[in-house]
Order: structure tokens, then sequence, then C-alpha cells
């Protein structure tokens, strides 16, 4: 996607996008009738990271050791996040922590897509953000842009460094997805290689997509079963229907109901009002006044 | 998830060719040595088998002792991941970090694979031939067997073996084990390991117990937290507060924390029973009678936790029925360990809960086959008979005390004054490296073998009181290296050593516990008209054999007679520091410190990773001029290691933490040399009733080194602040929301 192209259909990307449309910037093209989602409920969420350990097993992530992670540089596209309370980081603690799973937003009006010089990054019909690894020729442009710093940048050519997979620890890459090489951008792919299989199987059956016919590597492994993942177009799934009961639009910027003072609902997208129109919903972790 | 629909006969035949549940090897991973081995075309290729498609096998987790049940993914011929078994009434198809890298414990490239003879490479002729000859002319009293948490059919195998020994010496060691709580729980309850049903209670209050994180059946707990945690259950939301020192995993999820002081969890049970006595709750006699001097003023005086929150507490308890208190960790490692988890043990039969949130759990109907678990105290008989010259020849098998023994114990000098060392290991650890001989296992995921959990989690349903499960593990594929064992065929050709006419039906471990399980068909579920192949293979792919276990009961009462609490242990005031080694859910023990995904997954808390790090509260750094990255020397009586300081509100300001685990001097590239073994410096006190380490009783003193690192952490220079920026992780008050209607 070159800047001339990207400038022509600027419409595309910034204004229909995805206030009127379903997903794919050009989706009068391709229509879809899925659209990848997420719920997370950070009630549930324990922050005990096996989420996290799941999406190395299944991605082919790296490990990168100590030195290479001070530098920034770990390949976590799953990771927890630990706040703690404003008045409270300082000295004293009177209840938990909050932890946050963060990994790619798959958002709608991705800020990394429109600043790719070469269109590596763009939209899947199936509302996914998506990274053409051959394309990348690794300006890391997109992540400077995101706004949630869930872009990973291969600074090293990993399957060849020392101790990253030496033999036989090679053998348990997952075959499903590539290992990246040097120079590329990576990111959270809500499971891609997954949603394949349960599309191709859906096709082959001769039926549409139904909730539960796939399930993300993180979504399957959380103990506490916080991650919800289906298709948003389906009013059917499990995510749909949070979604909606949460009343989180994933076409508005500022949701209805956090006009209203007092509203009871605990869903929210993060830094919604920077207009990535994000396709995670988080639901806001619960505390106990009483105590 | 299953990606295709193979033909199940098919599917039950490849099962049953004994031995090679994955007959296949991978492309371009096969040694084709003159013969040796048969190499499949993929152009005739078993019907189950299609390239690019993975098959499931249901297998055992063999990262902790939870056992959960486990699928293996299997493609081409290699397991490539491990996910949960959906059937399962433990893990639910649900699995934790730790499990996920039981991949990297079979692939790990510093695995052992020949037998090592004082460090050369022998065969295994060689290798069992010189225990054979080492064993003859010595008593079975002279030889020793120390093990981990053992259970099923290779227990049986090795109880027969110490019996063809003539040994009564067998040492079951965990470094990190609920020892004390077994015996308290057996006084409180009648039983050492009740269910306990944190999805039915309204409150929770745990004294130490990091149900989510590394305290026994973590995965299993968590699912339950998140029923408790659901607005939409009749009970409404649960509601969690933690009593600890230092917070856990479990306390940072709580809606309240409690930063008690050290070794006074039993006190403050006490006072909140007291708390329940003026706010009506109607005490039996002897109990009203025991905790008649724990005033919520004088426990506030004693824990330093403030009475009002002593009576907001009880006000709570009272309030919210059922609850469920749990003794942990944090509450047993101390002296009176045993006398805080029976105090604490105490305000559940004062509440009410025994019989609703703490359930009986049933037993194994095999005693054979029951869960041998382990504790501390069996070291100290083993290091006490190995001083004294007792024992000629000591095996070793899942256990690395060189490395989990406190220095103070010798026990690695001790350990080297017997002739003969033998250990049975997956990597050279402190303890392999100690031994004359170390005989390479097979990873557990090239292994056979069945699994009975100590914690025995039940399916909803009328008959959960007689629930019991055998699990089976199942080789996921072929074997890495030819010359690793598994551990049933080392024992079975060490018993062919002794009694050579009773084994020699079977040719290997397989063999035997596949006889073992077709001879008890009917016990296990099946019918004496099933047939033989037909049940094996159908019960080896469920990998989860419901049995009718032994039903055991909770004691509805208990006196007070028991307890006599002794007043937690002073400071000292060349040591003024307490020490509370912190185990953590993805390092443990240490077993597992050669997994790089568990080196690289942050510590949930402190986010550090690759490394070990010593928590203090910030207003006792401030004291001592310590500020984060300042390699500090953490010294105690019996020793001093130096790790990176790391200031951390969640701990009280009288306690330092520094995570068990890391350290390790051998195992491998990924463990060796990370971090300092905290174990080393853990003072020989014992815990007055069991005798267990009391891991909690270490005072230190803490003193710059003058040298500085920038920790290596996830959380950035703002130190898990927001930054002002209101909706990145959001909190809101229970009050605010109405969760009851959520989809």
């Amino acid at each position: 996607m070159s800047v001339s192209n990207l400038l022509e259909n600027w419409s595309k990307f910034r204004h229909t996008h995805p206030v009127e449309d379903k997903g794919h910037p050009d989706w009068e093209a391709y229509p879809s009738d899925i659209k990848w989602a997420m719920a997370i409920d950070l009630d549930a969420c324990t922050g005990c990271n096996a989420c996290s350990v799941a999406c190395y097993a299944e991605n082919n992530l790296p490990v990168v050791g100590k030195e290479k992670y001070s530098h920034g540089q770990a390949m976590h596209w799953m990771r927890i996040e630990r706040y703690w309370d404003e008045s409270e980081s300082g000295f004293e603690v009177d209840q938990g922590a909050r932890f946050l799973p963060m990994m790619c937003q798959q958002c709608e009006a991705a800020p990394c897509e429109t600043v790719c010089p070469v269109g590596a990054t763009n939209h899947t019909e199936d509302g996914l953000n998506s990274q053409i690894y051959n394309r990348c020729i690794g300006s890391r442009y997109c992540s400077a842009n995101c706004p949630y710093k869930v872009r990973y940048f291969n600074w090293y050519d990993y399957p060849t460094t020392k101790d990253v997979w030496p033999s036989p620890m090679n053998e348990q890459l997952n075959p499903d997805l590539s290992v990246r090489s040097k120079g590329v951008m990576e990111k959270c792919t809500f499971c891609k290689q997954r949603t394949y299989v349960a599309r191709n199987n859906a096709k082959t059956e001769g039926r549409p997509v139904q909730d539960g016919d796939v399930q993300t590597a993180c979504q399957e492994a959380c103990p506490a079963g916080a991650i919800t993942f289906g298709n948003l177009y389906d009013p059917e799934s499990k995510v749909a229907q949070k979604w909606q009961h949460q009343q989180v639009e994933l076409t508005k910027e500022k949701q209805d109901k956090d006009k209203t003072e007092g509203n009871r609902l605990r869903g929210y997208r993060i830094l919604e009002e920077l207009r990535p129109y994000p396709s995670v919903m988080y639901l806001e972790r619960v505390r106990e006044s009483a105590v | 998830m299953k990606e295709n629909d193979f033909n199940r006969r098919d599917f039950l035949k490849v099962l049953g060719w004994g031995g090679t549940a994955v007959a296949l090897s991978g492309c371009g991973n096969t040694s084709i040595q003159d013969g040796q081995e048969i190499v499949t075309s993929y152009v005739t290729l078993p019907s189950y088998v299609i390239p690019s498609i993975a098959n499931y096998f249901n297998s055992t987790c063999a990262q902790c002792d939870a056992g959960c049940n486990i699928m293996g993914r299997v493609r081409e011929g290699r397991v490539l991941k491990a996910e949960g078994n959906p059937n399962s009434p433990i893990n639910r198809g649900k699995m934790c970090g730790l499990g996920q890298s039981g991949v990297q414990a079979h692939y790990n490239p510093d695995r052992i694979r020949q037998p090592l003879l004082k460090g050369q490479a022998v065969t295994w002729e060689a290798a069992l031939g010189a225990i054979n000859d080492k064993l003859n002319g010595v008593k079975g009293e002279q030889v020793a067997f120390l093990t981990g948490g053992m259970s099923g059919h290779v227990q049986a195998l090795f109880g027969n073996y110490m019996d063809a020994l003539g040994s009564k010496n067998h040492f079951s060691y965990e470094a990190i084990s609920p020892a004390v709580l077994r015996v308290a729980n057996k006084k409180a309850y009648g039983m050492a390991m009740p269910r306990y049903r944190i999805d039915k209670a309204r409150v929770v209050v745990s004294f130490g117990a990091d149900f989510l994180g590394a305290w026994v059946s973590p995965v299993n707990f968590a699912q339950q937290y998140a029923q408790f945690r659901k607005g939409t259950r009749p009970e409404g939301r649960g509601v969690l507060v933690q009593v600890e020192p230092k917070m856990t995993l479990t306390g940072a999820n709580a809606d309240s924390w409690i930063g008690i002081r050290p070794g006074t969890e039993g006190m403050l049970a006490l006072g909140v029973i007291n708390a329940l006595g003026s706010a009506g709750i109607k005490l039996p006699a002897d109990i009203a009678a025991a905790v008649k001097d724990y005033t919520p003023e004088r426990v506030g005086v004693n824990t330093g936790v403030p009475f009002e929150r002593i009576n907001k507490l009880a006000t709570l308890l009272k309030e919210r029925s059922p609850s469920l208190v749990l003794a942990g960790d944090a509450a047993e490692g101390y002296v009176n360990g045993s006398q805080n988890a029976l105090a604490i043990a105490m305000l559940n039969h004062v509440l009410g809960n025994v019989g609703k949130t703490v359930e009986a759990a049933a037993s194994v109907p095999f005693p054979q086959i029951a869960p041998t678990v382990g504790s501390r105290s069996s070291l100290n008989k083993l290091n006490d008979g190995l001083a004294a010259g007792k024992y000629k020849v000591v095996f070793s098998y899942g256990a690395n005390p060189v490395f989990s023994a406190p220095a103070a114990m010798k026990f690695k000098d001790n350990f080297v004054k017997a002739d003969f060392k033998v250990a049975f290991a997956q990597y050279l650890d402190e303890t392999a490296q100690a031994a004359d001989l170390v005989l390479p296992l097979d990873s557990a995921m090239e292994d056979w073998g069945t699994v009975v959990p100590e914690y025995m989690a039940a399916p909803e349903g009328s008959d959960a009181d007689t629930y019991a499960q055998m699990s089976f593990r199942q080789p996921l594929m072929q074997k890495l290296y030819p010359d690793t064992r598994g551990v049933g065929d080392i024992l079975l050709a060490l018993l062919k050593q002794r009694k050579a006419d009773e084994y020699k039906d079977f040719e290997d471990f397989y063999s035997y516990l596949h006889n073992a399980v077709l001879k008890n068909k009917v016990a296990l579920g099946g019918k004496t008209t099933d047939d033989d192949d037909i049940f094996w293979d159908e019960t080896l792919s469920k990998g989860i054999v419901p049995l009718k276990g032994v039903a055991g009961s909770v004691s509805a009462k208990m006196s007070a007679a028991d307890l006599k609490l002794s007043p937690a242990t002073g400071t000292d005031t060349n040591y003024p520091l307490r020490l509370i080694p912190a185990v953590s859910a993805s390092m443990r023990d240490g077993r597992n410190a050669n997994e790089p995904w568990l080196q690289e997954s942050p510590d949930p808390l402190t986010t550090v990773v690759w490394d070990s790090w010593v928590e203090i509260h910030p207003k006792t750094a401030a004291k001592l001029g310590i500020a984060e990255g300042d390699i500090v020397e953490v010294a105690s009586k019996s020793g001093s290691i130096k790790s990176q300081a790391y200031l951390f509100p969640g701990i009280h300001p009288d306690a330092v933490s520094v995570p068990v685990g890391y350290g390790h001097e051998g195992m491998g590239r990924y463990a060796k040399g990370v971090g300092a073994n905290v174990f080393s410096i853990l003072d020989p006190v014992f815990e007055q009733e069991t005798g267990e380490l009391a891991l909690n009783e270490t005072n230190v003193k803490i003193s710059k080194t003058g040298q500085r690192v920038i920790i290596v952490k996830e959380e950035g220079p703002l130190g898990g602040s927001q930054d002002g920026r209101p909706k990145i992780a959001v909190q809101v008050q229970a009050d605010k929301v109405d969760l009851s209607k959520e989809v």
C-alpha cells in the first residue's frame, strides 16, 4: 500500500469504516459474516500467566533471554500487565493488584494499518488486523503507532540464535504457522491458524461457523475461563451476547451507556477515545466495598 | 478441540499396538540405522493420521502433584502442545503455565541421554549390573530409597522392589508440601485432604493458602474461584479475604488483603472467633473458653491487624454464610504451624462450614496405588541415617534434596558418605551430580504410568462422595533418545535381579501395567464379558478411570482441647527481619527451572524474569537506604545469598521474601546460575508437632553490597502505576454494578 494509494483511499480507512460497514475496508467486495472478537472478564482473571505460556506454545514465540528482555525485546504476544491502585502504589496495600491481559486488540480502524508503507499490515475480511510477514520490510512504523504496544519486532534471527530453539526443542514448533525471521514485525493473530481450521471445517460441512467451533490458545488454557472468543456478528455467540448485555458497540468511540451517570454495567474498551475501535471488550474488575 | 473425525475403531486399534501409542516418527526426524526402525511411508499411513491434521491422546500432567488430565496434540509423530482434557473433574479442560511447559521438559536439550557411572557413559547392562553388585552382601536395612510423591502402578512396583530388598527405608520427600496441614486437617476434620468448595462459599478467608498459584490443586481451585466470583450465582459474587505476611497471587486477587505479622495467623483466627462470639454466634463452651483471652484489641496488638478490621471480618463471616477458611503455606511454616492450622480450622467449625464447604473426599479402593505424599520430616530421618553411616546404597528418584535441603543440614556431605548412590534423573541436577550412578529417565511424555491425585476433585453429581479416579499416563510420541528408560521399566529390571521368576512374564513395564489393569477389569469399570483389547483401548483413550472410592467423612465437631497455641517466635536483634521463602506458581521448588518458558514468564506480582529477587517493604528499604536494584546480601545464621532488591508494598515491613527454585548449580543451560538458592540459608528450625522444616522461621539481616543493577522486569519504570490514565485496568466497587443479570 503506497502512500498515494493510502491517500486516495483515505475515506475507506477513516470515514465509513467501521462506522457503517462490516469489518473489511473493502467490505462490499468482500462481504463477510464473521467478525472475530473477544470479551475478557477481569474479575475472573487471576493474573496467573497460563494464557501467556499457552501463546508461546501455540504461536512459536521465541524465548529471548534476560539480556534481550532487558532491552524490551520480549516477544510475548499475550502479556499480563499488573497495576496497583494509584493511592497505594507507594507504601500500603489493603487489597489486591489489578491484572490485565494485553494483546493485539484487532482494531477495526487500526492505527498500525494506515502507516505501513508497504501494506504488510492490513485488515482481513473476518475483521482481523493481520500482518503479512513476507511483505514486511521492518520499518516499525506500525509499532510506533500502536497505542497498546502489542506489536513485536524480530530484532534477531531467532531460529538461528543460540539457545532459543536448540535441538530438539525445535521439534515442538507448531507447523500450522511460520517461524518468523529477522526484520519482521509480528503480533497476536487471534490464533488465525485455529480460526482457519474452524472456517474450513464449517465450509466442508456446508454450514456457518458456530459458537464453540474455535477457541484461541489463551482462552483454551485460562483456568478461570476469563476469556470469551467468537463471532460478533453471530447473535447466538457468547461473545456477542456479552457485548450486547454490556451495551458496548463496536462502531462507537464513546458508548451511549457511558453518557449516563451511574450505569451499572462494567464493559469497556481500552483507549476507545483514540477511535481505533478495538475488538476486545474488557469487563471491569470488581472489588467488594464491605471489607 | 477435534479437528477432524477419524475412524474410532482404527484409533483404538492403533492404541492397542502396545507401547507404541504413536508409532510414527517425525518427518525428517528419523534415524534409519540398519533396519532398527521401521519407517512408515506417508502413502501407507493408518487411516486416522492425515498429514497436517493433529490427533489428540489423553495423558496426565507430570509438572506438579495435582495430576491434571491432559491431551497431547500430536502431529506427524511429534507432540506439539499439551491441552486440558475437558472430561477431567480436576482441570476440566484447562491448564496452567507450568503444565503447558511440560513439552519443554520433554524436548529439553539438557536431558541426560545415557547412564552415567562416575561421570562416564555406560550401557544399561553395566549400570544395572553395578547396582546388582553393590547390593550383594548389603542387608535390607542398609538400603534407602528417597522418592518424591508417588502413586499408581509405579508405586505398586516400587513397593514390591522394596520388599524384595527387605528394606523399609522408603523416604518420601517433597521440598514444598502441605505436610503440616495434612496433620492438622486430620485432627480438625478427620481427614488429611478434604474437598474444599470455594465455588459454594460466599466468603473465602485464606490464611496464606495460595490456591490460585501453587497450593495443592491450583487449576481446579482457579475454576472454582471463577464460579465463586460470578454475580449470577444464587449466592451472589463471593468475597475473598487473604491473610498473609507476603502477598501471593491469591492475595493479589483479594478484595481485602491483610498483611499480618509472620507467625500470628492462628492468633488472628482465635481473635475472629472471639469477635464472632461477641457478635452473637453461639460458641461451644470449650471453644468459648479457649478464645476468651483473644479479644480483638489484644489480637490486634500482637498481629499488627487493626482491631476494627478484625471486627469487620467477623461481621462479614457472620452475615455471609457459608464461608470457607483455608490454612496454607504461610500459616503452617512456623514452629507453631500445626496449632496455627488448627486454630484456623476451628473457624470453619464455629461457622458451620464443615460439611458445606469442607466436604469429605473419597479415597481409592486399592491402597497399593493410593498416593504416598512427601514431606520434609522424612528427609531429616534419611539425613540422620546417612550421617550415622547406616546406609550403604541410596537411591533417589523424583527428588533433588542436595538443592532443596538447607545447607545447615549438611545433606550433601552426608549423602556422599554412602558407598553407592543412584539417581534416577532427567537432568544432571545437584543430586544427580553427587551420585555415583545416574540413570536417565524418559520424559513424562514418553513414559507409561498411572496417577492417583492426592486432592481428589469430583464431578458434580450425587455420587461425588464416593468418586475417586485413576489417570493414565501414556507416551505421546516415540522416545527421543534410545537410551533413556521409564521409571517403571527400571524398577522392573531391578526386580528381575531379585525375583526373576515372578516377573519373567513381563517384558517391560507396559506389559506389567497392561496385565495389572486387565486383571482388575471389573473394579476399573469394565464387565467380565468385555473384550480385553477393547477395554484396554477404551480405558486408555479416555485417560481417566473413575473408581468407586471409599467414602470418607468429615468430623462435625472439633474440641478445643487439642489447641494450645504458643505465641509466635520473636525476632533476633542481630537478625531483625523475617525471611519468607516464596513459592511461585511457575518455579515451585525449582524442579522445572530448566524450562525457558517458565523463566521468561514474569512473576505475576513483581514482574521480574530470569532472576531471583528480594522483596522489601518500601518503608524498611527507606530505613536501610536500599533502592530498587541494589544488590543486597541476605544473611541468616546459616548462610547468606545475594540478590537484587525489589521494593514491594505487599509485604509486612518486618519481613523480606525471596522466591525458591532459583539458584541451580546444575540442571541445564536455562537454570544454572540464574538467581540465588534461598533454601540454602534456611535455619534448621522445625515445626514442633510434625518435625517439618519451619520454612518461615529464619531471621535475616539485609545489607547493601554497593553493587546495583537495573532489574529486568515486565513492568515499566512507573512500577504499575497507570500514570493518571483512568481506563486501562479498571476496577469498580461491587455496589456500583449489577452482576446478577450478566451473561
